[in-house]
């Protein structure tokens, strides 16, 4: 059929099943390696005297917003904590998939994301939260007069894609207005050039993230608009998520970051600049442009604050936003949750949080 | 084709699927994968029938087919035409070669996004990708091919008083299709991953943007892998309608 030789057909289909198994091999080996890699972490962590290893996820480039991940490492918390920390960098449908394996300790991820993936069976938890307020957002230059969501029918939005976080909040902002996505003029830029396109003119608004590109915009003399989707449904932002197997394996050790981090993120509130000085210390290219830097670090450390925080402290988890977050996607005509919609039990672990 | 000589070309194939899925089977068994790391293949051929059933398949697997298709037909036809070129004029060959391999050895993935942002996400920018990803195994096929052919046929072609065009389909063509087929199978199996680079740079369908949906947003494994099956399948499909033509021009390799 693929024009091999009438005498050797025999012989090739023998090596073809042999070839198969192989692939099979070396696939089980990969995943056996990562398997591995949890285990002899656990361990690990059972000893008194030795650190605990621990492999934490942060997201895909570092950044100045991971300042507390980083404060806490150079100013020894995690180390007097008897924590071993790595930070590995990963996007973030890789970083859910990995934690859920057990392949990577902690991390950092979003909420929106936390929930379809528990449905589809991966058994995570979100522990922690980080950005209290959810950091997707519209933006739009002041020039345009869009200051509401209702402002936006009939215009251009750039976005990424039609999924992932960005397209959540989208969804929940236009419903806010009563639209739907088919009210607005979706652009898209896999690329992530929607920022690009909207300082250029090519679209009206775009989506992105409030500690990021507004900011970006607004410092170089643009004056720009936020249109927030907390205000209609308080979306879940980015926390610390672990897998259930790494909770019970390593939860003190688990709780003891967590505190460690915390008291990073307060005292970067308190000071900037030793939050700054951290991630240009651990990403000296950030150091290039500090005035921007500082900008995005303010504007994150904003993002970290919400009435739930406010009144139980940095970490809390709003179990009444994740509930209503649950039912909006699941009532989402294209939403991304599998069969029956997970419980907020079934999505978060207030267990590692201080006391 | 008898039942005979049908087992006995189908056979191999059907014994090396049915090893492969029997052990991808018992790797899920014995070493107790879930199904968001590694789904068993009956988890798999499940997704499979329902994603085309429920439609979520079709539309996506239709737009990476067409691109394929207009690619693929592009590029190899472009590429044909410079091949030749390549082959008769050694000025062209010098002058172009360097291009060819620089353009080759350059990633299509680094120039994916650049082709998105200047033609846009639509299947101008698709075809475009595919047809570069088929042209440089097509043009470098071509040139060896009618490089290859005999130069004694051409010149007694010549002497016997036949034109230069009668040459080229009398002699050239037919001494270089065998060879030509070689570069045309691999371009036909690059013009899907050609395809599916194109659609992960942007777009609303193809088998590209499925795979980046089922990873990234909705976290189905299965669909992943059903989606993964059906690019190969795809794939398989249009590497056999090659094979096909190839025959029907050429006649069965040995």
């Amino acid at each position: 059929m693929f024009g091999v030789a009438p005498a050797d057909r025999g012989g090739r289909g023998r090596r073809g099943a042999v070839f198969a198994l192989g692939i099979l091999v070396v696939l089980g080996a990969a995943c056996q390696g990562r398997a591995g890699d949890t285990s002899s972490g656990a361990a690990a962590g059972s000893g008194s005297a030795a650190p605990t290893p621990l492999v934490v996820g942060l997201g895909y480039i570092p950044s100045v917003q991971f300042a507390p991940f980083y404060l806490a490492q150079q100013a020894g918390y995690y180390r007097d904590a008897n924590l071993a920390v790595t930070f590995e960098n990963k996007i973030d449908p890789d970083l859910i998939t990995l934690v859920g394996q057990g392949a990577v300790d902690i991390g950092i991820a979003d909420g929106t994301s936390v929930i379809p993936a528990v449905s589809q069976g991966i058994p995570i938890r979100y522990v922690t939260t980080i950005y209290a307020q959810f950091p997707n957002i519209v933006y739009a230059k002041a020039s345009s007069g869009i200051r509401t969501a209702a402002d936006l029918r009939g215009k251009s939005i750039g976005t990424p894609g039609k999924y992932g976080s960005s397209w959540i909040m989208l969804e929940a902002l236009l419903a806010s207005a009563d639209m739907t996505p088919s009210d607005v003029d979706v652009r898209l830029y896999p690329d992530f050039g929607q920022g690009t396109a909207l300082a250029q003119g090519a679209v009206d608004a775009a989506t992105g993230f409030s500690n990021n590109e507004p900011v970006v915009l607004q410092l170089s003399g643009t004056p720009v608009n936020v249109l927030h989707a907390d205000a209609s449904v308080p979306l879940p932002g980015n926390g610390l998520i672990a897998s259930t197997a790494t909770i019970t394996a390593k939860h003190a050790a688990l709780a003891a970051f967590v505190a460690a981090t915390l008291r990073a993120m307060q005292e970067i509130k308190a000071d900037p600049a030793k939050g700054l000085a951290a991630a240009v210390a651990q990403v000296p290219d950030l150091g290039k442009d500090q005035a921007t830097q500082r900008a995005i670090l303010d504007a994150t450390i904003a993002t970290w604050t919400n009435a739930n925080v406010a009144a139980n402290g940095y970490g809390a988890i709003d179990r009444s936003a994740w509930a209503a977050t649950v039912s909006f996607m699941a009532k989402l005509p294209d939403g991304p949750i599998a069969g029956t919609p997970p419980t907020v039990d079934q999505l978060v672990d207030e267990s590692l949080l201080p006391a | 084709m008898t039942p005979r000589a049908l087992l006995h070309d189908v056979g191999p194939v059907a014994l090396a699927a049915a090893a492969f899925v029997l052990g991808w089977k018992l790797l899920v068994v014995v070493a107790g994968y879930p199904t968001f790391v590694l789904p068993a293949p009956e988890v798999v051929a499940q997704r499979l029938v329902t994603a085309w059933v429920d439609g979520t398949m079709e539309p996506h697997a239709a737009a990476t087919a067409l691109e394929v298709a207009i690619g693929f037909s592009v590029g190899s036809t472009l590429a044909l035409g410079a091949g030749y070129l390549l082959a008769r004029s050694p000025l062209a060959g010098r002058l172009l070669s360097p291009y060819l391999v620089a353009a080759q050895a350059t990633p299509i993935l680094a120039l994916a996004p650049l082709l998105a942002l200047w033609f846009g996400t639509g299947l101008l920018s698709k075809v475009i990708i595919c047809a570069l990803i088929v042209f440089f195994p097509v043009a470098v096929s071509a040139m060896v091919a009618v490089r290859s052919v005999d130069r004694q046929l051409i010149e007694m072609a010549s002497a016997f008083g036949a034109t230069r065009r009668q040459v080229v389909a009398g002699v050239e063509i037919p001494g270089a299709l065998p060879v030509v087929f070689g570069g045309i199978r691999v371009g036909a199996t690059l013009a899907v991953v050609g395809a599916i680079i194109a659609e992960w740079a942007g777009g609303e369908h193809g088998l590209g943007v499925l795979i980046n949906l089922a990873r990234g947003s909705l976290f189905d494994t299965p669909l992943l892998f059903a989606t993964l099956f059906t690019i190969a399948g795809l794939g398989v499909g249009f590497y056999l309608l090659i094979v096909l033509v190839e025959r029907r021009l050429v006649g069965a390799r040995g």
